[in-house]
Parts: structure tokens; sequence; C-alpha cells
């Protein structure tokens, strides 16, 4: 039975001039074929190639027409149209950060520039701290700060930045300043191929720092509505994209700007037996899971998305562990410090007497985010599943 | 008619039958050219506008070049056929910075540089297999497979640096390491024009300066940030002078000769306890910042192919070798030959090596440790680091 494979997803490799590397194994995923694995014989004389299965599958909300007229659009797209909406609505908006005067390395800038001026949309030169000190300082003086962080992996040289500056503006200064107009852009997660420096998933080290907010969105539709939020919100914000998820997530996503509230976990699915949360692409993932222990276990799973990590949403998961009993996190960065770890400490001191099993959190490992072994690094359904059903036998 | 070969190095494949061996043919041993003079900043002297090449030296510095080339050219290659995947940034058309650094220092001299890193592993000891087995994953790359393109490191080579500029005072630390071990050795610490705008390389100049680190800091301009040209992203597109009151020295980086002259005067500058001093290597790269960016958006066509016909480093240097009768062109074709054969045989390596085993996900986070559990999924695989 699948459920029982160790090595979850795995990848065979065809060498050049016929020559069998290694067959592995290669669980087939997808639709309703759950579990079966196909033991693929290595042919000869193939020019060598290797498949990637991405470890999730979009799942696109229904379409919203509570907003007015939607278009088809993927993440990026969302992206560009809430920052489109931010410039055309507030005169003192400005974006700026490495290659976004172009359109931005994963095209969520694009147009923007042409549309409002060089003077409002342009380009920082290589300096992250420079980056979001600046923002602070435009912020501070009372514009609308959006600034682009390349990849969430170089956020750190800014890092003293917001969590010394930018959260603590307002505490340190009895509310006399502050840099609420300033909101932090940067793509996040796992991509396939990223490796060590454009992979990784820093949310956990922001959210020790009391001031700011952070905020991952699970799909285009959301996207646009948390970062119109996250704009408009008078506190610095943190808003990480998955960039995975920057072509393969499509969805009706409405043409004028709505929002999205921040600090309030969404219940995509009610459920009695456990309950699942995760934040971002991972989303999708127990998405999956729920719908496999529905089907293999009769197990009625309840997914939260947590969408604001920082300040959480400590009611909704609460209420629904107090009904379920049963809790399982998940989360692409390592498990040692990582955002589960706050939620788990928090439920049970919470919701204690209604546990019926320890709570569960599948996560990266306690690894730098590798290379070559980005898929057994990540918590695929498998993990999940599996974790699922260890919980459900406690 | 006999045909004129001559036998210059090391060449492990035995000559094909019906190829006759001849003494070598008249070449000089040596031939003195005019290099362009250095722009100077502080300082009262520069780099010789002379340089000696023997004929060993420049037939080695061409079979340097033509690998390095060519081992990118696989590079690319290999990648957009997926077999080698994540990130990889070439360095075909700068291949005269680093055969010229290499030329001017030990190998008991350090170098450190940032992510366009494969022509510096190869200067600095590590077989073209070992590179491309890196690439590709597999467990005889110089990594283990767990590195990939922007992780490669070899003896006094700190590699291999993803985040921009963060190698900057990584270098400067080592520099203090020579100069408190007392061996007269030096550190070249190499970045890019884009890095150069970085905070810390700022930080790091005050602390060379201040403790007079016998640190060489070279950037490399190749004009280009990624997709942003110098124009649009420095105030000041003068790096050689950025260091200010560091002494600074603007070089051809497409001469091979010229870089190796201006290395062998930073060098000694450094050595002989003057402080550090800084280097601009005026170069380019032929393709895009990475394999992912084509290169064409923010430069033209006609640009590339400009530098590649008037200022290809090779193809200087084989111009030069030729016309002062160093080498014959035959040679030099026997050479390519030569390389074009290491390339494909690590080609070969590179896709038939197995990858690393799964147990290496675990190993090498922390030193010394008794091994110990990898936390990660919850019951799953559980993996042992072992360091």
């Amino acid at each position: 039975m699948a459920a029982a494979v160790v090595a979850s997803t795995a990848r065979w490799v065809r060498v050049r001039a016929g020559v069998v590397e290694a067959a592995r194994l290669r669980c087939q995923l997808g639709g309703s074929r759950f579990g079966r694995l196909f033991l693929l014989p290595s042919a000869a004389g193939d020019v060598a190639q290797r498949r990637h299965v991405a470890h999730f599958t979009f799942h696109p909300d229904p379409e919203n027409r509570k907003y007015g007229q939607t278009q088809k659009m993927n993440l990026f797209q969302s992206i560009t149209s809430a920052l489109d909406n931010s410039l055309a609505k507030d005169p003192t908006a400005v974006i700026f950060g490495e290659d976004v005067a172009f359109g931005g390395v994963f095209r969520c800038t694009v147009g923007l520039r042409d549309k409002y001026g060089k003077d409002r949309v342009f380009n920082t030169p290589l300096c992250e701290q420079g980056i979001v000190g600046f923002g602070i300082g435009v912020a501070v003086n009372g514009a609308t700060a959006i600034a682009e962080i390349q990849f969430a992996d170089y956020i750190f040289p800014a890092f003293d930045q917001i969590v010394n500056e930018a959260a603590k503006y307002r505490y340190r200064s009895g509310d006399l300043f502050n840099c609420g107009g300033l909101t932090i852009r940067a793509p996040w997660g796992c991509v396939g191929h990223g490796a060590l420096y454009h992979s990784q998933c820093p949310e956990a080290f922001f959210a020790h720092c009391p001031g700011i907010k952070i905020v991952v969105p699970r799909s285009p539709f959301q996207a646009k509505g948390l970062l119109l939020s996250c704009i408009e919100d008078k506190n610095p914000c943190i808003f990480f994209e998955p960039k995975i998820l920057y072509r393969a997530a499509v969805e009706q996503v409405p043409v004028e700007p709505y929002y999205i509230p921040l600090s309030q976990a969404e219940v995509l699915q009610e459920g009695s037996d456990v309950t699942l949360v995760a934040w971002g692409t991972q989303v999708h993932v127990i998405r999956e899971v729920a719908s496999m222990a529905r089907e293999k276990l009769g197990v009625s799973c309840e997914v939260i998305d947590l969408k604001t990590i920082l300040p959480w949403d400590i009611d909704t998961v609460c209420k629904s562990v107090a009904k379920t009993g049963r809790l399982m996190i998940s989360h692409e960065a390592p498990l040692t410090g990582g955002f589960a770890s706050e939620i788990s400490s928090t439920v049970q001191e919470e919701c204690f007497l209604n546990l019926e099993a320890p709570i569960s959190r599948v996560c990266g490992y306690d690894t730098p985010f590798p290379h070559i072994f980005e898929t057994f690094y990540i918590p695929d359904k498998w993990k999940c599943y599996d974790a699922l059903r260890k919980m459900i036998n406690y | 008619m006999l045909p004129v070969a001559s036998r210059v190095l090391r060449s492990a494949s035995p000559k094909p039958p019906g190829r006759e061996l001849l003494a070598a043919r008249n070449f000089v041993n040596e031939a003195s050219f005019d290099i362009k003079k250095c722009s100077l900043h502080r300082l009262e002297e520069g780099p010789p506008v002379q340089a000696v090449l023997t004929r060993d030296e420049g037939l080695k510095y061409y079979k340097n070049m033509q690998t390095v080339r060519r081992m990118e050219l696989k590079a690319d290659q290999l990648y957009k056929q997926k077999i080698i995947r994540g990130f990889c940034h070439l360095y075909d058309g700068q291949e005269a910075c680093c055969v010229g650094i290499e030329a001017a220092i030990n190998p008991s001299d350090h170098v450190i540089t940032a992510y366009r890193a494969h022509g510096f592993t190869y200067g600095r000891g590590l077989s073209v297999r070992a590179i491309l087995a890196e690439l590709t994953g597999r467990k005889g790359g110089c990594g283990k497979g767990k590195g990939g393109s922007m992780h490669m490191y070899a003896k006094n080579f700190y590699g291999g640096n993803g985040i921009v500029g963060a190698q900057v005072p990584v270098g400067a630390g080592v520099a203090l390491a020579c100069k408190y071990t007392g061996k007269e050795e030096v550190c070249f610490t190499l970045y890019g024009d884009g890095a150069a705008n970085q905070g810390q390389i700022f930080e790091t100049y005050n602390m060379a300066a201040l403790w007079k680190l016998p640190c060489i800091f070279v950037c490399e301009n190749n004009r280009y940030g990624m997709g942003t040209s110098v124009e649009r992203a420095a105030a000041n597109t003068n790096y050689y002078k950025r260091g200010d009151y560091i002494p600074g020295i603007r070089v051809d980086g497409m001469d091979v000769l010229c870089v190796r002259e201006a290395a062998k005067f930073a060098a000694a500058y450094s050595r002989s306890g003057k402080g550090p001093i800084l280097l601009e290597l005026q170069t380019y790269r032929y393709h895009g910042h990475s394999m992912s960016d084509p290169g064409v958006t923010y430069r033209s066509r006609q640009e590339v192919q400009e530098v590649r016909s008037k200022s290809d480093p090779i193809m200087l240097h084989k111009d030069r070798m030729v016309h002062s009768n160093l080498a014959s062109v035959e040679e030099l074709k026997e050479i390519d030959i030569e390389v074009r054969k290491e390339i494909e045989d690590a080609a070969q390596f590179a896709t038939s090596d197995p990858e690393p085993p799964l147990d290496e996900l675990g190993h090498h986070i922390y030193c010394s440790h008794p091994p110990f559990d990898i936390r990660g999924v919850n019951q799953c695989i559980k993996h042992k680091s072992v360091s």
C-alpha cells in the first residue's frame, strides 16, 4: 500500500548511452489514483532526462462575484493588479526594489512604471539593508512604501532594519512616529530547483518580533486581497509570495480592489476528526491529504489556512481543535523553532484537555534547504498522510 | 609535406597512427608585449606596461582559458538538457580574469569569490570532472553533490558564495589570518559591479585599511549587475576609486597579461605589508546573468557580438602567440582537441556518476558531534547527522 511507502516521492533517471543508473520507485500521483506504484523500466539509449513531479496540486477557489467583475489571473498577475490599484488610489504610493522597473524577475510589476511614471516605480541598487531602511524613511514621512526584496533568502541583511527599526518605531516614539505605510514583499518558499538560497521560508525569524505583521497567501484571489490589506494597514507588513505559485496558480480574481482582513484564519473545509493547519503552498498539500484521509481512512479533516502568521488567529485554531481533538501543522521551514512550534505550544495551553493525541508537526528537516535532496526534504502529502494516520491511531 | 606538429605538454592519449612527431618548429622561447597602461588611484606607479610571456606560460594560459570556456559551454548544454538544474552562472568571456590572477599568485595564496565561480574553481586546482559532477549533483562532485553551482570549494579557495557581497568580509577575515600567521600569503577577494553597492563592502574596506590586511579587493566589472547596467546602479562607476582611501587600479580584464601583471603588482604590494589594494577588472560576460536570463533584454546582441569579435580574451591571446611566433595555429588546435576530449570525458562522468545517497541529507551540519538524529518530519525517515 502506498501509504506505507517510506521513500515518499522519488524520481527515476535515465542516462544517456543506455547506462542504467538506478531504477527507483516512483509514486504516481494525482487525481483518484492514489497510491499506485509504478516501477518504470529504464530504456536504453535515451537522452538523460530528469522529471520532477510537483509535490502539490493547486486547488483554485470557486469564483467570488462579491467584488465585481473578475478576470483570469495567475499569482504574479494578481499581485500586479493589487499594486496597480494601490498606486491608482494612493498618490503617495511608491514601489521600489531590485529590477522592479522592467517588471521584476517574477513579472510582478510589469507595466507599472509605464503607467505611473519613473518617480513612482524605480529600481534600487543591490542593497537590501538600504532598501528597507530607505523604505522605513519613506513611510515615516507619510508616504506609502512598497519595497520588494528579490528573494526572501536575501532579506537577512535587512533583518536589523525590520526588527530593530521598523517594528519598534511606534513603540519607542510613544506613537509620535510610525512606519505603518511600509509593506515589504518577497518571493518565498520552495520552487523545485531553488537550493539553499532561493527556497527559504523565513517567517519564523520575524514571528519572534512584535510590531510587524507577516502574511502568506495561498492563491491569486487571496494574494490580491491580502496585499491590499497589508498596504492599507497602519503597521509595517511583510508579505511573502509563494514563488512556486506565481505561474502555477490561476484563478478568477476581481479587477477592482477588495480587502481580505488580516489576522483571520480561514476554515477551508469543515471536519470533525482532525484539524490541519498550514499556509502558502502547503495549504494545497494538506487539502489533498484531507481528501486522502476521507477516502482511505474515513477520517473527516478540518483544513485551516492561517494566512496571517503574525499576529495569528488563535481563536479559530483553538476553536477547531476543541472540536476535533487532534492537530497537525505543516510547513516547509525546518522543524526546530519553526512557526508550528508556536502554534503547538499555544494550542496545548488553551486546549490541553481537548487533545486526543500529541500535536503533530510535519515540517522540513533541520538542515539547510538542499539542492539535490529537495524532493526528500519537503513535507509532501505522503509524509503528512503518514503523520495523520499515526495521530488517528494514537 | 609533413604536418608541423609539436607536442607540448602532458597529453594522455596516444597519437593516432600515421601522425608524425617532428622536432619543434623554430619557436621563440619568449616574447615581450606592450600592455595597456592602467588607470591609478592613490598610487604613484602602477603595474608595468610591458609583459614578458614565455612559450610554456603562453600555452598554459591558452589551455586553461580554453578549458574554462569549453567547460562553461558544456554546462550550458547540459543545463538546456535539464541534466543540470537549479541556478547556474556562467563565466565565459571572463576567462582572462581567473587565468590571469591564478598566473600571478601562488597556490598557497587564497581566493574567495561570488557565485560565478566555475573558472576560479578550475584555476584553484579542481578537475573539470569534479566541477561538472557537482553541477549535476553527483557524489563525485567537489561538494559531494550537495553544493551545486554556487558552492564549490577547493584548497585555499573559499567558494562559491550565493549571497551578494557576503564573501567580502569573509575575504578580509582570511587576509587577517594570513597576516596573523605571518606566512606572507594574501587573499584575493572578488566581487562584482552589482555587489560593489552593498554596505558590507564598505565596512570591509574600512577594516582592511585600518588593520593593513593583505587583502586584494577585485571588482570584476562586467558592466551589468544581473540586468542593471552600471550607469543605472552606481553613483560612481569608477569602481577602482570606490575604496576611497584604498589605492586602486583599473585593469583591462580581457587581456590575460594585463590581469596577470596587475595581480602580480597588487600581490607584491599587499604582501609587503602596505595593506589592501583594489583592482577593477573591466571584463564582459557573454551569457546572461544566469541560465534563466537570455542576456539580451538589457543589452543588444550587437554589443555582445562586438565584444566577442573585438575583445575575446582567448582570441587576443591566440593572436599574440601566433604573431610573435610563440606557437603555431596547428599547435593551438591540438590543444583545442585535447581540451574538448577532456570536457567530453568529464561530461560523461558527470552524467553517469550516481547521486549522493540519501543519508547525506543530514551530514555535516555540525562538527564532531556524536551522530544524532535530524529532526524533521514527524515519524518518517530518520536521518543521522555524521560529521
